[in-house]
């Protein structure tokens, strides 16, 4: 099926086009937006989004690939994001991320058969201080023992936990 | 015009030049990764750092500009160390491949390393990042990504140059590489520049690799004979083979070659290479081959015709000039070609894809002739019987010759060129086994040199006209490519 921008995507971007100077600056602005509807950008929504700012693909693909918060496929309803920077990694991270990877039985950057979850590691989250510290979607969970990851991911699954999104 | 000094010597750098531009002027070469002069600044490599005086940092010299009474210094203890440590981050992650690797002797890490470090890595080769090996990206190119320094000279090139702009720098940190669209290829007609460009083995030439080592290689100053740009080039040959031409960067023509003009030097050992006569379709000797050609000549003495080529060398025209004046003594001859002179492509392809239009028009002055529409209606009226000329030049009088059945006689190198309507062909020796002038679009003079000798048997062009001469019973007392130019008035 080949990938249209739709008109309402469109509109928006001539809006957030406008703000810049040149058209191409809006690159990241409107790759945003696309995996702000899809949750993750397409090969295909690479190719539509060159076309419609005039950049050759390898530009934008190559500014996808270079930000990791932007994702490439689906992700699970809730992405699990464990930091693996030294703070972390000395207040024990290393053993949360293996308790997870036994509890959801998937390894980094898989899902959940169920779509559940996804289990990423992520570089320093800014929060050393109460490391160690695991983002959810958009929140932090800081300070974290492995009981209290545990009533995390039971309440996630049970969808007890109130997530921003 | 700000004064500078750089390692205590005083320059005068142009406005706007960087220090390192400065420094050239100097004779001081600074070592650069990214850097090319043809292409935008991109400062990413760090090879070039140099001490400016009153600066906190080292600072690179390809990305700053020379500014008035700075002191610079690229040979103090600090950006010594400073170039060991940029090598070392460098080679962290590179492949112990140079046993295996074609860049080798021709290779930037390989040549640094030798020349500003010398130290012993402290990585074990257990740890290095692995990248993808090997894959051919595109008619020409072979990309090694475990190779590459990520000095994006490709993507410059190709976003700059060619404006197709297919190659980025994907993903980050020590797993990025460099990567087109999936299932595209790397196929714009420059692409082999990609290789010359690269200063280590990531991206090599289908073509080239792994048929010679690169210190085996002599080379020859030439030109190109690829189209009307007349670029210059170098041929890189040993033991009587070609295996490469690569662009002599010049001000007047060309910094860079198309990948056509790369390929020309594939006819000189192609396997349909003429090294003797042919008949009709059969291989002769080259002695009965002349005699053959020379008693079709005689028969129509008077309605004997000589055709110029702006495929040939203006000496090898200038042969057949006299080949018309002095042998044949006769008026039909032609060396009027005139063929849209400009650059094709924006860049170097040129609309005329002879080499030698302008150079004709030389002979075409000094000797006149007739006009090419003139001849072609003599051959038509069948005044013309016999026509001598070389086989792509054939191409112009293709309709008369149809028409009239007038019998053909080309100087060919390879068979492929022989057009159908030939009836005798005579081998003659390649512009890469002979010398010749050609003049390109812009009335440059350029020379073609000699880089390997031809097969035995096959001759130069002028020496088989002036054999061809001797069958008919004259003497042109040809013995060198000069010698033809003898007796002609160039105005």
């Amino acid at each position: 099926m080949p990938f249209k921008l739709t008109e309402e995507f469109k509109a928006k971007a001539a809006h957030i086009c406008a703000r810049y100077p040149r058209k191409d600056a809006a690159l990241i602005p409107l790759l945003q937006e696309l995996q702000g509807q899809a949750g993750f950008v397409a090969e295909e929504a690479m190719d539509a989004l060159a076309q419609y700012l005039e950049l050759p693909y390898a530009r934008v693909k190559g500014v996808v690939t270079f930000y990791t918060m932007f994702n490439r496929a689906p992700l699970g309803k809730y992405h699990l994001q464990v930091c693996r920077n030294i703070s972390c990694h000395m207040a024990g991270a290393p053993a949360l991320l293996g308790r997870l990877k036994e509890k959801l039985g998937i390894a980094e950057g898989e899902t959940t058969k169920d779509g559940l979850f996804t289990l990423s590691t992520v570089e320093c989250l800014g929060a050393c201080g109460t490391a160690p510290v695991l983002q959810a979607n958009e929140d932090y969970f800081e300070n974290l023992t492995p009981e209290k990851l545990d009533a995390l991911i039971d309440d996630l699954k049970h969808g007890k936990h109130p997530l921003k999104r | 015009m700000p004064k500078l000094t750089i390692d205590g010597k005083a320059v005068e750098a142009a406005k706007g030049a960087t220090l390192l531009e400065a420094a050239q002027q100097l004779g001081v070469y600074i070592p650069r990764y990214c850097y090319h002069p043809k292409l935008s600044v991109s400062g990413n490599c760090r090879m070039c750092l140099v001490e400016v005086e009153k600066t906190s940092k080292l600072v690179t010299a390809c990305s700053t500009e020379a500014a008035e009474g700075m002191s610079v210094r690229t040979d103090s203890e600090k950006v010594k160390a400073a170039r060991r440590d940029v090598l070392e981050f460098l080679l962290i992650n590179h492949p112990l491949d140079c046993p295996i690797c074609d860049q080798a002797g021709e290779c930037g890490l390989q040549d640094y390393y030798m020349e500003y470090s010398l130290k012993k890595s402290r990585f074990p080769q257990g740890d290095k990042v692995t990248r993808q090996k090997r894959r051919a990206l595109g008619p020409h190119l072979v990309l090694d990504n475990e190779r590459c320094v990520l000095c994006t000279r490709c993507v410059r090139f190709c976003s700059e140059v060619t404006k197709t702009s297919e190659l980025e720098v994907m993903e980050r940190a020590d797993h990025s590489f460099i990567d087109l669209k999936e299932g595209k290829s790397l196929d714009n007609d420059y692409s082999l520049n990609i290789a010359d460009l690269c200063p280590v083995g990531a991206w090599t030439s289908r073509d080239f690799r792994f048929k010679s080592r690169v210190w085996f290689l002599k080379k020859t100053p030439t030109v190109c004979l690829g189209c009307a740009t007349g670029c210059l080039i170098e041929a890189h040959h040993n033991e009587n083979t070609v295996y490469r031409l690569v662009p002599r960067p010049n001000a007047e023509t060309n910094t860079w070659l198309c990948d056509r003009g790369r390929m020309t030097y594939k006819a000189v050992q192609a396997g349909d290479r003429l090294a003797k006569g042919v008949i009709k379709n059969g291989l002769i000797d080259l002695e009965p081959a002349l005699r053959e050609a020379a008693t079709r000549i005689d028969e129509q003495h008077a309605a004997a015709a000589v055709l110029g080529s702006p495929w040939l060398s203006i000496e090898d025209n200038a042969a057949l000039a006299r080949l018309a004046a002095e042998a044949l003594k006769t008026e039909n001859f032609c060396f009027d070609f005139s063929a849209e002179q400009g650059i094709k492509d924006g860049i170097l392809v040129n609309k005329d894809p002879a080499p030698n239009t302008a150079g004709a028009g030389l002979v075409k002055a000094a000797c006149g002739g007739l006009s090419l529409e003139e001849f072609s209606r003599r051959i038509a009226d069948k005044r013309i019987k016999v026509v001598i000329t070389e086989a792509r030049a054939a191409a112009f009088i293709k309709d008369a010759l149809k028409a009239s059945g007038a019998r053909l006689i080309v100087f060919a190198v390879n068979r492929a060129e022989i057009p159908p309507e030939a009836y005798a062909t005579l081998p003659y020796a390649s512009y890469f086994e002979t010398p010749g002038t050609f003049v390109n679009y812009q009335g440059l003079k350029r020379r073609a040199e000699p880089a390997v000798e031809a097969k035995e048997g096959v001759k130069p062009l002028w020496a088989v006209v002036n054999k061809l001469a001797v069958y008919s019973g004259t003497s042109l007392r040809l013995d060198s490519a000069e010698d033809a130019l003898k007796g002609i008035n160039f105005r």
